[in-house]
This record gives C-alpha cells, sequence and structure tokens, in this order.
C-alpha cells in the first residue's frame, strides 16, 4: 500500500469532518425532533421503541450511503440478509468506530449492547434511550438486561472485544458475549470486519485519514455452535465458547491491522 | 432463616458444582480471586446461584467488599437478616 495521498485525500479530509457533523446532527435530530414527535403517536412503549429502531436503522443506512456517494468511504455487505432473526446474538470484530452504524443499518430491529457513556453524550443519548439499547455497565445488569433480549426474540449486537481493536495488538474477546450467548442465544452468528486501509481505529485520531479511501468489507459468518453447550455449568459452558469465538476469528481473520 | 453454617455449604456445594474447585482447598480464608481465580463474570454467574439456593435476590452492591470465601458467607448472612427484617 503506497503512503502517498490519493482518492481526493483533501476532498475525504474535509468528508470526515462533514461526516462527524453529519452524525452528530442527525443524533440531536432524531432526539430532540423526530423521537418526541413519534412518542405522541399511539401505541404503547413496545411500539415506540420499534420505531425508534426503524428511524435509527434508516439514519444509519442513509449516513452510509451518503458518504459512500461522497465518495469517504466504500463498503460490501455480505450475507446481511441472515441478520435480524429471533433470539439471534450477533457478534463482531471491532476495527473502526463505525462497525456499530454499518450493523444497525443492516439488522432490523436490532438491540445493541453500547458503551454506557452513550447515555451521557448529548448527540447519542436520546437515541440510545428511545431505542433501548443495553449500557455495558454494570458487567451484572448488562448480562441481565441481554439476555432477557434474547429470550423475548430480539436480534442483540455485541462486541466481544468491548472497544475498538489496538491494529496489530492481539485480539482478547471478553467473556460477556459469550456468557450471555449461553444464557439466552437461540443462535450465534459471527460478523466478520476488515476495513484497508485502517480508519477510525482506536490507535488513531479522527483527522489522520488514511491515504487511500478505506473499504468495509463486511460478511455474516456460519453460526457458531451453542446448543452443545447446554447443560454445562456457565462458567464452563462460557469459556469454552469464547475459545470457540477466538479461534473463529483467529482463522477468518488472523491479523488484527 | 439461614444459619452461617447452612450459607456456607451453599457456598461450598456451588463452588464445586460451578468451578470443580477442590472441596479441601474452601477454607474461610480462601481469595475467590487470587485462590480460585474467579472474575467478574464468575461471581455473576456464582451470584445466580446463590440467589436461586437462598431465594432472594443478590444485588452485587453488597458484593463490593468480598474477598474470600468468609466475606462471602457474612454478606449472604447480613442481606437474608436485613431482608427478613
Amino acid at each position: 500500500v503506497s503512503l502517498a495521498r490519493q482518492d481526493a485525500y483533501y476532498w475525504r479530509f474535509a468528508g470526515t469532518a462533514f461526516s462527524f457533523t453529519l452524525f452528530g446532527l442527525f443524533g440531536l435530530l432524531l432526539g430532540i425532533v423526530v423521537l418526541p414527535g413519534l412518542a405522541l403517536l399511539p401505541g404503547g412503549g413496545g411500539a415506540r421503541c420499534r420505531r425508534a429502531r426503524t428511524i435509527v436503522r434508516r439514519c444509519f443506512r442513509a449516513f452510509i450511503e451518503i458518504t459512500r456517494s461522497l465518495g469517504f468511504q466504500s463498503y460490501r455487505f455480505e450475507g446481511a440478509a441472515r441478520l435480524g432473526q429471533p433470539g439471534q446474538l450477533v457478534v463482531a470484530n471491532h476495527p473502526s468506530l463505525i462497525d456499530v452504524v454499518f450493523l444497525i443499518a443492516f439488522t432490523p430491529q436490532a438491540n445493541c449492547v453500547v458503551k454506557a457513556a452513550m447515555w451521557r453524550n448529548p448527540f447519542t443519548r436520546w437515541v440510545a434511550t428511545a431505542a433501548r439499547y443495553i449500557p455495558n455497565a454494570p458487567t451484572d445488569r448488562m448480562i441481565e438486561l441481554a439476555a432477557a433480549a434474547l429470550a423475548a426474540g430480539e436480534t442483540l449486537i455485541v462486541f466481544p472485544e468491548g472497544t475498538r481493536t489496538r491494529p496489530g495488538e492481539p485480539r482478547v474477546f471478553h467473556r460477556g458475549a459469550a456468557s450471555i450467548a449461553v444464557r439466552a442465544a437461540a443462535r450465534l452468528t459471527p460478523v466478520l470486519i476488515q476495513v484497508s486501509p485502517t480508519t477510525l481505529t482506536k490507535a488513531e485520531p479522527w483527522y489522520r485519514i488514511p491515504p487511500q479511501r478505506p473499504h468495509f468489507a463486511l460478511r455474516v459468518g456460519e453460526d457458531v455452535a451453542v446448543a452443545d453447550l447446554a447443560g454445562i455449568p456457565p462458567p464452563r459452558a462460557s469459556r469454552e465458547l469464547n475459545s470457540r469465538l477466538l479461534a473463529y476469528y483467529a482463522a477468518q481473520l488472523p491479523s488484527t491491522d | 432463616m439461614h444459619t452461617k453454617d447452612e450459607l456456607l455449604s451453599h457456598v461450598r456445594e456451588s463452588l464445586i458444582e460451578l468451578f470443580e474447585i477442590d472441596p479441601e482447598r474452601i477454607t474461610l480464608e480462601a481469595r475467590l480471586d487470587r485462590d480460585f481465580e474467579l472474575d467478574s463474570i464468575d461471581a455473576i454467574d456464582l451470584m445466580e446461584r446463590l440467589r436461586r439456593l437462598t431465594g432472594r435476590k443478590v444485588p452485587a452492591e453488597s458484593f463490593r467488599s468480598v474477598r474470600t470465601v468468609g466475606d462471602l458467607v457474612d454478606a449472604l448472612h447480613r442481606l437474608l437478616e436485613t431482608s427478613t427484617a
């Protein structure tokens, strides 16, 4: 990969700043105007939450298509039709800041475990509240809510790494995701995400944009077996499942670069 | 009402079943984290099981200061005493 600045570098630089602004505006507009407006429609809490999730998914999809058509990124999402099944736990590796935007944009009625800090950020708190996403802390509460959501037939997205990968460092999966899976998942579906060149990683500030236009390759993998772990005590079952997951990702995506 | 002895046997039984810990190593002084290598997810699994055995919801906050098997028995005892009072 050449380090020379290509693919309309300065346009993409301005575009990255624009994208952050756009995302924040979406968040504020949803929180202040759209979601309170929708809350006035008839229907109980469940209907309100479903409408909020539909709106969030469409906004995220719009965000992806806008930034793509302006040339800030390109992407390919294979197998997305398999996302959104009842009781499905969707796990993914986490190379970039906007992985979650892709997953929510392509998963009907997705619930998602997200950073508890989202509830303290004015751009994200209203959306997180209305869509009833699950805060990642405290851990016992997170696991309880996540298991309840799956048991109720929702589709739940979790990043087992907890935070974005540091490129080049070994991948670590927290056992929380595996623990949720052995408690309540009807199926466990891994999504493999590769971003090249890397962008918006944990290790770099937003303005250090890649020399070429980043390409997001997302692929829905084969389900990872969980049913055979029923009946094994949860501490052992979740450890076994966590190593299965890590082995799967190590085989499919050996490098964290 | 649960006596401390009953609670200790619940804890002992749970540690053996969930984590396959050698019964001889389960003393009141044994550290859950260092001696048995339990992490925060293990603690959640353990609390869930103790909740089933004691029939009470065990709030995680009451176990912040728990380090040893003895601490755990004391914390459970205090919790069950206050909740039945």
